[in-house]
């Protein structure tokens, strides 16, 4: 009942978020004219080729990486396992920031798929890395996990400065998105590719929502349940990376959204995957369609990088957790 | 030289026997179980009883296909267990681990619901596996009552004592297995339940309730593999035991084979006396002097 109740709401909530999202911006739209007169050639040039990618970039971004952190926690059977802070977004952003900055060296035009392809191939070696380092017979070492992600990310930050150091002026314009996030400058083809990367990898992904299940039991437990482990942990592994790079790799490294979704969900309707799933695809997007409509509303003309503003929020979200748990929930 | 369990059981159920060939398990050149040969019968309970690190729950895991052997070969019902699939598995054997630490909150209901459900939609042929919704929620509700824990099912599991952790975990395990027609005479055949040291934890009104359950579902066909570490629950529910010492087999047999003082005190390297319980007939531990 309650999930039902929560699914529906974010439903609506959602569906509202891209309605504002398509009427405001820095080009304002009357209800009123546009009843009357309908749109304008400029208008509807903005509203369907610069807003209607944009939000449904957002939205799609926002499931994306919800359900990634959502994959990633239950393969590491810890909350805090969230694409941003064990390193996964960095990784696969150093993968695109290579491209940007050395891809012409090695092809005459550097193409958005190249640097899909090459995020992808960082972040699925991230994760695996990060596996296999905190991973003991089939046990989690937090810390571990935790610590190979600070590691992994100061080395990707060092390494992403020194590509920085090295860039041309045009380059560096390119890279600031990385580094921020942001969802300016997108077209309906990205939004196409994206789309279907990440269509591949949610339906996957809710595929292996039982196994999933049978994974909060611990690794063993799941294998007696008739799942295979190892193929699971693979699939999770190649899943998620999809999903991480591909956002990343058109807009940017956004933390925390694979944090406070998943966490907030569970709170409220529980940890069976099969609701889980579904509605963090749900509250993730909606939660990036509003904070892309503030980020560009709240200093318009100008826009706020979107990854900012998810750490700003994300930060002292982050922190309530940690003091949750210090007094024991 | 073999030594088998088989006691005063008919050829039929010897086909859907477990046998362990010269099994031997070996973690980085150290032997865990060594020249292991000893058969499971269902309708049985075997208790595997040793010292710590004797090797039981390593045995247990090999039965379970959690782990393979490094040597010799397992047979499951006349096929090397190698050639069952952990789904085909999954529905023909529980697995009962010492500790089992649930990552997120979850009611007890839905932990025993995720036992009940392995039999929902796995195995080769779908059409026979599908369960209805009422089927699924009976095995749910039989598994519940088998460990008194329908008052508890909508606690968070992580909030539970230890032993209620315990039996939410039998109670999942048991719901995997749950026969269709529970009252059947021969309802539970060709399934098993392996419980590593199941009596852990619990106090003793579960203790004897299971244990008293367990022996009538191996009437009903069932087999059970369990290790133990108290002897004389041991000797009130075992039909055959195994004596492990040091990942090797020191006696095998019925209860009457292996429950011999010297026998004993070396598995358990302990001082041993024992007696005869003046009631059931049964052999009686008592630490010695």
């Amino acid at each position: 009942m309650r999930v039902i109740i929560v699914k529906w709401s974010l439903v609506v909530v959602l569906m509202a978020g891209i309605a504002f999202s398509m009427l405001f911006g820095t080009m304002a739209l009357d209800l009123n004219t546009v009843w009357a007169q309908g749109l304008s050639a400029q208008q509807s040039l903005v509203l369907w080729h610069i807003r209607l990618p944009r939000v449904v970039m957002a939205a799609m971004v926002g499931a994306g990486l919800a359900v990634a952190g959502v994959a990633l926690q239950s393969l590491f059977r810890n909350p805090l396992a969230e694409p941003g802070l064990i390193g996964v977004s960095s990784s696969a952003a150093l993968g695109a920031v290579l491209i940007i900055v050395l891809g012409a060296m090695w092809w005459g035009s550097v193409e958005a798929w190249h640097m899909s392809l090459m995020a992808f191939a960082f972040g699925i070696a991230s994760i695996g890395f990060i596996y296999l380092i905190a991973t003991r017979q089939g046990y989690t070492d937090v810390a571990l996990m935790l610590l190979a992600g600070v590691a992994l990310n100061a080395l990707t930050g060092a390494l992403i400065g020194v590509l920085v150091f090295i860039a041309d002026d045009i380059q560096l314009r390119s890279l600031t998105f990385w580094m921020m996030g942001s969802f300016a400058n997108l077209s309906w083809n990205t939004t196409y590719f994206v789309g279907a990367a990440m269509g591949v990898s949610l339906i996957g992904l809710w595929w292996l929502k039982r196994p999933m299940n049978a994974f909060l039991l611990g690794e063993r437990t799941a294998l007696h349940m008739g799942f295979n482990p190892r193929r699971f942990k693979w699939q999770v592994m190649l899943l998620s990376a999809l999903l991480v790079s591909s956002s990343v790799s058109v807009v940017g490294v956004i933390g925390f959204v694979g944090l406070i979704v998943p966490h907030i969900i569970r709170l409220c309707c529980g940890a069976d995957h099969r609701t889980l799933l579904p509605l963090s695809a749900l509250a993730g997007a909606s939660l990036l369609v509003y904070a892309d409509l503030f980020a560009r509303i709240l200093i318009s003309p100008g826009e706020l990088p979107i990854g900012l503003l998810m750490a700003l929020l994300g930060g002292p979200f982050f922190l309530m957790m940690l003091l949750a748990k210090r007094r024991g929930f | 030289m073999a030594v088998f369990l088989d006691t005063a059981d008919s050829l039929s159920t010897d086909a859907q026997a477990i046998e362990l060939n010269a099994v031997g398990f070996c973690v980085a050149s150290h032997a865990l179980l060594r020249g292991v040969n000893v058969r499971f019968l269902p309708g049985q309970i075997s208790v595997i009883l040793g010292q710590n690190g004797a090797g039981k729950t390593t045995l247990l895991r090999l039965l379970a296909k959690e782990i393979l052997p490094s040597d010799g070969r397992i047979m499951w019902a006349g096929r090397d267990l190698t050639h069952h699939s952990l789904s085909s598995l999954a529905l023909d054997r529980g697995v009962l681990e010492q500790t089992v630490d649930v990552a997120f909150s979850l009611t007890v209901e839905q932990v025993v619901s995720l036992g009940a459900e392995v039999g929902a939609d796995v195995g080769a042929n779908f059409a026979l596996h599908v369960d209805t919704k009422a089927r699924l929620v009976a095995r749910v509700e039989a598994a519940l009552t088998a460990c008194d824990l329908q008052y508890l099912r909508q606690r968070d599991v992580l909030t539970l004592s230890g032993g209620e952790q315990k039996r939410t975990q039998l109670a999942r395990v048991l719901a995997q297995i749950w026969p269709e027609n529970d009252q059947q005479p021969n309802a539970f055949a060709g399934k098993w339940l392996f419980l590593d040291e199941w009596t852990a934890g619990l106090d003793l009104k579960h203790q004897l309730c299971l244990g008293t359950q367990m022996q009538g579902w191996v009437k009903k066909g069932l087999g059970i593999v369990m290790s133990l570490h108290d002897l004389n629950y041991a000797a009130q529910l075992a039909h055959t035991c195994v004596l492990l010492k040091k990942g090797e087999v020191l006696q095998a047999g019925t209860l009457a084979e292996t429950f011999k003082l010297p026998l004993l005190n070396e598995a358990l390297d302990a001082v041993l006396r024992i007696e005869k319980d003046p009631i059931t007939q049964k052999p009686w531990v008592l630490p010695g002097l």
